[in-house]
Parts: structure tokens; sequence; C-alpha cells
């Protein structure tokens, strides 16, 4: 039914407005180091909806960069399947990996991992240099992209010319420049003072809110997590409920616990709640 | 996309400004020596070939038989040429107009030469106005012999560039013409002095004089019993260097029925054939160039190893970016275009290095050494070629590497 570059499902056969983003069915990852078996995640099921704000939280060890890296597509999960924006995407090849990632995913690190020999605005084309658009259209978007995060003036500085904060807020703009279906943050303000990070935090919101960009951060920072829609708990590889109070011990005031207004509703948000099978 | 390729190839070489020059000094070596040697090379061989041109490159010299040889015939005179010999070759000249352009006797004499107080002990050669069309005898003074001056036997001379010296004194040179010499007793009017030439085969130490002057007026009698004047050689020129073959058949055919050779008989006289001389000259010349080429090859290759190295240090430093270019959507094969990309781009600005500065050598060396010279330029294109190949050759070892890092395991890489 699909040739072999249309592997991306037609447009009209998904229903965007019902399907989540991430729709992530009993996946588990298995890892073997020498000879020894280690289950890095165990039958994780889970979904993320468009327009939705949400933490994956959990200590070391839990699997949840495991879970970022699955999500990422950085990495094949060894059974489960996951449909990405109403694709499966459980069994793509190495190619068509890499065209997801560039179209429906960005990325934000902790440690930026700004190209250093090119300028703001060269590290925030490249994903649309992959995306193959062309010069003009490219330097457009990515100027576009670094004015949305506050950085207009600092198209043509490089990244050592450049604050932690700024930097990240490079990182945003490139992660944002080819309008993913998802933004994943890996501890996005590991690197940063708690002054530029609450800044950094306030940006993904900001986004969230006004442009409705569906955004998960990988963190162990409950700080963070408490200032999320909601958050995807993991231990020893499997979701976990109530992470937050039950092993970050932070006791959320009544109010926390309810969603954050909105002003623009531009997504159908299912109500919020930490997965139920 | 080919465009940011290359963008990113030569931004990465600009990154690591010594690092690329030194990685590039193998296949700067191995392009200069191509260039210089394949160009130097042509002008070498040009100017050897040049040389022999003076000797004709379109001549054959029928010289007198061996009569040491392995089956030459114990008659008196054996081998020596004679008029008789020239005048049947010159018709045949004249029968096959297609195949020679003319025919130059030579009579050489050891002679002994007088100006004032000066004296030399050349060699006279007496010839005809046509010697200029088988020998470089470029006159700087005066003029060349005529048919005039051999028709009346006239006493006249044109000097090599040495002899004029010799006689004259070097800053005379210029004043010789119209001078009067003596030869052998005889006094003849210099009426022009040859630019010298250098070479063991140029006429620098020579006097040449019409062949009627030389037979009448100074060699007294050189002729052999019942035959005529005996000649040293004979020169024909051919129209063009394909028909020596053809050419030393019919002179072959020409001088056997004139000298009565008998049938089965060795030729009692010799060719010299300039395609023999050529063809060795070239084989030793392709041969050396051959050589230098090789090594100019195994440096390039050297070279390319060493493109290979600082390629697989790279991908290791390079971990994470390749990490980040994947995570960003970079498929396998945009990394891997970019990785042998970058290693092309190495090879070949380290190629136009060696090649410019090769351009710049052979152009010293030529002014230098007063030659001739020319770049070949198929050894420009061949330089720039091999780089490029090395380039795509020794890189794509280490781009495949970096082209299969796992994105995950890349972006972990501390």
């Amino acid at each position: 039914m699909n040739t072999e570059t249309e592997y991306i499902t037609p447009a009209e056969a998904i229903d965007y407005v019902t399907e989540p983003v991430v729709r992530v069915e009993h996946v588990t990852k298995e890892f073997v180091t020498g000879g020894n078996r280690f289950l890095a995640l165990d039958d994780v099921s889970l979904e993320i909806h468009r327009g939705e704000m949400v933490a994956i939280m959990g200590p070391s060890g839990s699997g949840k960069s495991t879970l970022m890296t699955i999500l990422g597509l950085l990495d094949v999960p060894t059974s489960g399947s996951y449909w990405l924006d109403g694709q499966d995407v459980s069994k793509l090849d190495r190619v068509q990996q890499a065209r997801v990632r560039n179209q429906k995913l960005g990325f934000v690190f902790q440690n930026f991992n700004l190209l250093p020999r090119l300028t703001a605005l060269k590290n925030v084309e490249l994903p649309l240099v992959y995306g193959r658009v062309g010069a003009r259209e490219r330097e457009e978007r990515a100027r576009q992209a670094l004015e949305a995060v506050g950085l207009g003036a600092k198209l043509h500085n490089r990244p050592n010319e450049l604050s932690g904060g700024q930097k990240q807020r490079v990182a945003i703009a490139r992660a944002l420049v080819s309008n993913p279906a998802m933004v994943l943050a890996d501890e996005p303000t590991g690197a940063l003072d708690t002054r530029t990070g609450a800044e950094i935090m306030g940006l993904f919101r900001q986004l969230n809110r006004e442009q409705g960009i569906t955004i998960v951060i990988v963190t162990h920072d409950p700080e963070i997590g408490k200032q999320m829609d909601r958050v995807i708990g993991l231990r020893d590889g499997r979701i976990t409920e109530n992470i937050l109070q039950e092993y970050y011990h932070v006791a959320l005031a009544a109010e926390e616990l309810e969603l954050p207004a909105r002003e623009k509703e531009t997504v159908a948000v299912p109500v919020i709640r930490t997965e139920q099978e | 996309m080919f465009k940011e390729l290359a963008f990113m190839a030569i931004d990465s070489l600009r990154a690591n400004k010594f690092r690329s020059l030194l990685t590039m000094l193998g296949i700067i070596i191995g392009s200069a020596t191509l260039v210089a040697v394949l160009s130097l090379g042509n002008a070498l061989q040009s100017q050897v070939f040049e040389r022999f041109v003076d000797l004709g490159t379109r001549r054959i010299a029928v010289l007198p038989g061996d009569p040491q040889a392995r089956g030459a015939r114990d008659i008196p005179g054996y081998g020596l040429l004679s008029i008789q010999d020239y005048r049947a070759l010159e018709q045949l000249v004249a029968r096959h107009p297609d195949v020679f352009r003319t025919i130059v006797p030579e009579v050489s004499l050891r002679v002994q030469a007088r100006f004032g107080g000066s004296a030399a002990n050349p060699t006279v050669v007496g010839t005809t106005k046509d010697y200029q069309m088988v020998q470089t005898v470029p006159v700087q003074y005066g003029r060349f012999l005529t048919d005039d001056d051999d028709r009346q036997a006239a006493r006249v001379a044109v000097l090599g560039a040495l002899i004029a010296e010799d006689l004259f004194g070097k800053e005379n040179v210029k004043d010789a013409v119209g001078k009067t010499i003596e030869v052998n007793g005889q006094p003849l009017q210099v009426i022009g002095v040859l630019r010298q030439l250098g070479g063991p085969f140029s006429s620098d130490q020579r006097i040449l004089v019409p062949v009627s002057t030389a037979r009448l007026r100074i060699a007294g009698s050189q002729d052999l019993p019942g035959r005529g004047l005996q000649m040293s050689s004979i020169l024909l020129s051919l129209q063009s260097e394909r028909l020596v073959e053809r050419g030393e058949a019919l002179v072959t055919a020409t001088l056997r029925a004139t000298r009565n050779v008998p049938d089965g008989a060795i030729d009692d006289f010799r060719l010299n054939l300039p395609t023999q001389a050529l063809g060795v000259l070239a084989g030793i010349n392709g041969a050396i160039t051959g050589f230098i080429a090789l090594v100019a090859g195994i440096s390039l290759v050297v070279g390319g190893i060493g493109i290979m190295n600082i390629m697989l240090v790279a991908v290791t430093e390079r971990t994470r970016e390749i990490g980040v270019r994947k995570a960003l959507g970079a498929t396998d094969g945009d990394v891997l275009s970019q990785f042998v990309l970058e290693a092309v781009a190495i090879s070949v600005a380290g190629s136009l290095l060696g090649v410019t500065g090769a351009i710049g050598l052979v152009a010293l060396v030529g002014v230098a050494a007063g030659l001739a010279v020319s770049i070949s330029w198929v050894a420009v294109v061949l330089a720039l070629a091999f780089a490029c190949a090395i380039g795509v050759g020794f890189g794509y070892y280490p781009a495949r590497r970096a082209a299969l890092l796992l994105p995950i395991e890349a972006l972990r890489y501390e």
C-alpha cells in the first residue's frame, strides 16, 4: 500500500484531533552487556497529547533516558510499538528514522550541543539543511525562530560568545525551526544556574501556551516537575504513579495539581492525569 | 545540499589549519612532484629532441660501410662513399618528391685555418645550401651558402661560432663577415657566422664551404679510383617522420644497385635512421619520467594514508557532533558525504597547493636553466584527479565509521 518513500501515513488518514502525539504501547528495551541482560524499560505504555507539557521523571537508572531515546527515535525498542503523530515509527529503517527526527522532533540537550564553529543562525538552520530546505527560506525561518526565543540580536554570534541561557535559547530555536510535532528536552536546565534555568522553563511554558507546542522534558528536578501539566514517573523501567510525591516527596499544593489556566485553547487537550492502564 | 556539505568541509579545514596543512603534506609533495617531473620531463625531452632535430628527425644519413664488419667483402675502398652514390641518390630524390625533400652531400676535411696570428684546426664541411634543411645552422651574421657559391666554387666560408671566436676573438666576431681567412693556405672570404648552439652535434666547430670549393680548392685529390669525389656522408631529408621506413627501403635498394652489391652480401654502407635514436631517447626519458611519477604516486598514496589517519581521529573527536547532526535529522548518507567530502577537500586543497608550487618551481627552473618549459596540464589534471580519488578512497572508511555511529551512542560520547 505504501511505496518505499511513502512511509509516512497519509495526513488524511490521521485523526489529528483524537490521535495523541505519542502513543507508546507495551514497549520494552533490553540491553545485553557482557552476557547480562538488563531490562531498561519493562512494558511501558503511555500517551502524550497535543499541546501537553510533560515531564518524564525518575531516579538514575529508572529508564527515563532510555525512554527519551526511544521517543526521540535515537534508539529502537526491543518490543512494543510506538506511534508518533499517528504514524507507526517502531519499525523504521535508519534513513526513515532520520527523516522523522528531522521533521517531527526537536531536541534540546542539557549541554546545548551547539556546533561551536557555526553562528547562532547557522546552528538553527542545521535541521533545515538536512530537511533539504532552500537557503533563503532556511535563513528566514531560522531568523524567525531565534526572534521567537528572544535572540533576534544575536543571530551572527558564535556559541562561545553567548551565555549559557542564550545557548539554550539557540538550542530551543533549533528544536523549533522545523515545526516539529514534539520537542524533547533532556535536562534542559541542568547546566544552567537557577535563575537562568527558570527563564528557560518560562520560555518553554510560553512556547507551549502561545504556540501549543508539545513539550516533553526529561528531568530529575522536582521543581521542574511541579511546573508541568503532567509527570510521567519511571522507576526500574516501569511507569509509576505519583512519583513526585512518593519519590521526590514533593507536597503539591492543591492549586498546583490543577491544570495551569490556558489563555488560548488551540487544541483539544484531554484531562491530564497520570497514565491509567 | 552539496553546497552546505562543501561549506562544512572547508570550514572544518579552516578550523584546524595547521593540522590540515600537515595532513596535506604528502599530497602536496606528491602532486608537486608529479606536475614538476612531468612538466620538466616534457621540457627536457623536447629540448633533447630539438638537439636531435639538429641532426634531423626526418633525416636518413648514409655513412660509409665498415670494412671490419662481419661479411664485409675484401675489395679495395670497401664501404667508401663517392659522388656516384650521391648522383644515384639525387636521381632517387628527384623521382620520389613525395618521400624525399632534398639531398645534401657532406665532404668533411680536417684543415688548418688562420686569420692574422690566430690559428685553429677545424673541420671543413663541403656541402650545399640545402644543408640548412638537414641541420640547424642558424646564421647570426652575414648569410648562408647559395647555389651560386657552389656553381662557382666560390672562395667563401660560413664559420661556426666557436671557430669564429678562435680566429677573430670573441668581441670581433660580429665584424668577421667580409674578412678573408686562410684554410689550408687557400684564402676564403667569410660570408656568414653561425649562432652558437652547443652540443656535440652542432656546427659550432665547423667551417662550411660549398662542396665544389671543398673539392677543388681545399681537398686536393680526395677522389676514389674510378668513382670520383669521396664523400664523408650523404644526408637525405624526408617529407615526414612517417616515411623513414619507405625512404630506408628506397635508399638501400638504390645504393645496392649503384654499388653492385651482390645478392646475399651485406650492405657496404650504413644508414643512420633517426627513429632508432629517437625511440631509445624517448624510451629512456619515459622510463625516468615513469619512475619519478611512480615515486610521486607512492607519495600520494602515503598522503592518502595520512588523510585516513587524521579522518579517523576527526571522527573520534567529533563523535558528539555526529550525534547532534544525526539527532537533527542527518541521515547516514549525509554524514558519510560530509566526511568523504572533508577528506576530498583536504586532498584536493593539498593537491592545488602542490600543483601551484610545482608551476612556480617549473617556471623558476625554466628561467634559471634557460629551458623552454611548459606546464604539463595533463599532469595537473592527473594530480588533481588522483588526489580526488585518494580523498574518496581513503576518506571512505573513516566516513563510513562516522555514518554508522548510533546517534544515541554518539550523543553520549564523552
